[in-house]
């Protein structure tokens, strides 16, 4: 159970652990599962992203796609479903696909399809992290990639032209963000006080949504109207990525919980707060996390670009 | 199950008539609608809806399973349609292309095959083999199942949308006949969906075909589940 596991994927930025959706899915799991995980952030060394990433190395063996390697996790015991019922368990995959058919398209598009995100934003973090001359290539491939699986999956008549497609999937998105929230309620997470696969899902499509800047933010801004889904996303940030002690969440999340109430309160007022926040959070004296170190030294370098944007 | 007389038709230019190229598709009066989504919002505009008794949650779970059974029975059955070869060469082409006369049977069809493969190849399916289309079908089937349970309807007492779409796809993965019978056996696997398909068969459609003046197409594309 202790061979040690590499996971290779995206690094991370305006206060996230990762900027892609599926690195970030399987870190929160790992996290919420206590899995001893070795994060190396795809960057300008010449190891550079073949075929999927993310991608898990575990001796000998390699496994690419969210779903193999959370797949692998639970076979390794890190299971984060213990607790579930057969029901809850089928809950879980209705709502994963949801999230895919619904908020997908429209986070694809937000990130690599909207031409002033991607010029701006998108291609320059990515094209920074990827060795010279891949990084003239990959991000054209990768965005060319995303506006054909949303043409494919979404584009057909009575849809003709792109403009059409991008209303629909916006549409969708926004009504699944509506549903995730209700489905959420008042709770801390989908299914009562431990985060489960469907929470590390949800947060791996929301918290890009929610934390990157774009110039173009119309899902952020209609995320931003959900206040539970905003204090879901942040719980997870605080409570996981930034005062684990050992890797094994619970025990770092008892001595979170006086600090998680103040938290809350301060959640619900207007969003630059929440911004703040963060910042204010990061600075404060705490717990280290070992693993993240190289991955907060390499964010705190762009960190000071996307503050200027934000201030007035 | 809204009770809403319909005829069915079969017709072989039934894509190219659909507004969306889809089937099927309803004519009513003057207006077209094609598709599971637009005609269930067309028929609530109309006054009659299923999941009018369902508070906000089990709509969203509603709308969630929908999803679910869309992203993973419907892709796997036009995997299993299109891009297994050996299912293609003798079911799928032969069928697709039975209208038309030669050359254009052909042409249709490899048409259609490439248009799915591409999508395939875009959501990432085109590197799963059939096993593994297969383990994907089961963990749907086992998934509803769970949801099921032992009550009558998904959302108990009153059938709903998703009754309906996943009686559409099981009743069809049950009844038709394929070069092995690996996808009807996983379903078979659980008998409460066995029991559910059988349930709204007799309650839907062996009541209704005695009053219908149906084709003759309708009544042999009925292919009775009690075998």
């Amino acid at each position: 159970m202790a061979a040690p596991m590499e996971l290779s994927c995206w690094g991370g930025d305006w206060g996230l652990p990762s900027l892609h959706p599926e690195s970030l899915t399987v870190m929160a799991y790992a996290k919420f599962s206590g899995a001893p995980l070795t994060v190396n952030t795809i960057n300008n060394s010449w190891r550079t992203p073949k075929g999927d990433v993310p991608v898990l190395i575990s001796e000998d063996t390699v496994i690419s796609q969210p779903a193999k390697i959370l797949n692998f996790l639970r076979k390794q015991k890190y299971n984060a479903d213990y607790e579930l019922s057969a029901k809850q368990g089928a809950d879980t995959l209705a709502y994963i696909a949801l999230l895919e058919e619904k908020l997908l398209p429209a986070l694809l598009h937000t990130f690599w399809v909207e031409a002033e995100n991607y010029c701006s934003v998108t291609k320059p973090w990515f094209a920074s992290r990827i060795p010279f001359p891949l990084s003239l290539y990959l991000p054209g491939k990768m965005s060319r990639e995303a506006l054909n699986r949303i043409l494919l999956t979404k584009g057909g008549p009575p849809l003709y032209s792109l403009t059409e497609v991008e209303a629909q999937i916006y549409r969708d998105a926004k009504e699944c963000l509506n549903l995730l929230s209700k489905r959420l309620g008042t709770s801390q997470f989908f299914f009562g006080n431990t985060p489960t696969t469907l929470d590390a899902f949800v947060f791996g499509f929301l918290a890009p949504v929610y934390k990157v800047c774009f110039p173009r933010v119309q899902l952020q801004e209609h995320l931003k109207q959900l206040p539970n889904l905003c204090r879901f996303c942040d719980d997870i940030l605080t409570c996981y990525f930034r005062l684990t002690v050992s890797g094994h969440s619970p025990s770092g999340q008892d001595t979170a919980d006086a600090n998680l109430q103040k938290l809350t309160q301060l959640v619900n007022k207007e969003s630059n707060l929440i911004e703040k926040m963060d910042d204010n959070l990061r600075k404060s004296p705490q717990h280290p996390p070992r693993k993240l170190t190289t991955l907060k030294l390499a964010a705190g370098g762009e960190e000071s670009s996307p503050l200027n944007r934000l201030s007035p | 199950m809204c009770n809403l007389p319909v005829r069915v038709v079969c017709r072989a230019n039934a894509e190219y008539m659909s507004p969306s190229g889809k089937v099927p598709f309803i004519h009513v009066g003057n207006q077209v609608v094609s598709e599971l989504g637009p005609i269930v919002q067309f028929v609530k505009a109309k006054g009659h809806s299923l999941s009018d008794g369902l508070d906000e949650v089990q709509k969203a779970e509603m709308k969630a399973y929908m999803e679910l059974v869309n992203n993973m029975l419907l892709t796997a059955e036009l995997y299993l349609q299109w891009c297994d070869d050996v299912t293609v060469e003798e079911i799928t082409h032969p069928r697709y292309g039975s209208p038309y006369p030669w050359p254009l049977n052909r042409i249709l069809a490899y048409q259609k095959q490439w248009e799915i493969r591409r999508k395939m190849k875009a959501i990432g399916w085109a590197g799963k083999s059939l096993e593994q289309v297969l383990e994907d079908v089961d963990q749907c089937c086992q998934a509803l199942s769970q949801r099921l349970g032992t009550q009558p309807y998904f959302f108990n007492k009153q059938p709903t949308e998703l009754d309906a779409l996943v009686f559409g796809h099981l009743f069809t993965i049950l009844t038709t006949q394929l070069t092995t019978d690996e996808l009807s056996e996983k379903v078979k696997n659980y008998g409460n969906l066995t029991a559910f398909c059988r349930r709204i068969e007799q309650q839907y459609f062996e009541g209704h075909d005695k009053d219908n003046s149906g084709t003759a197409a309708a009544r042999s594309a009925k292919r009775s589940l009690l075998r």
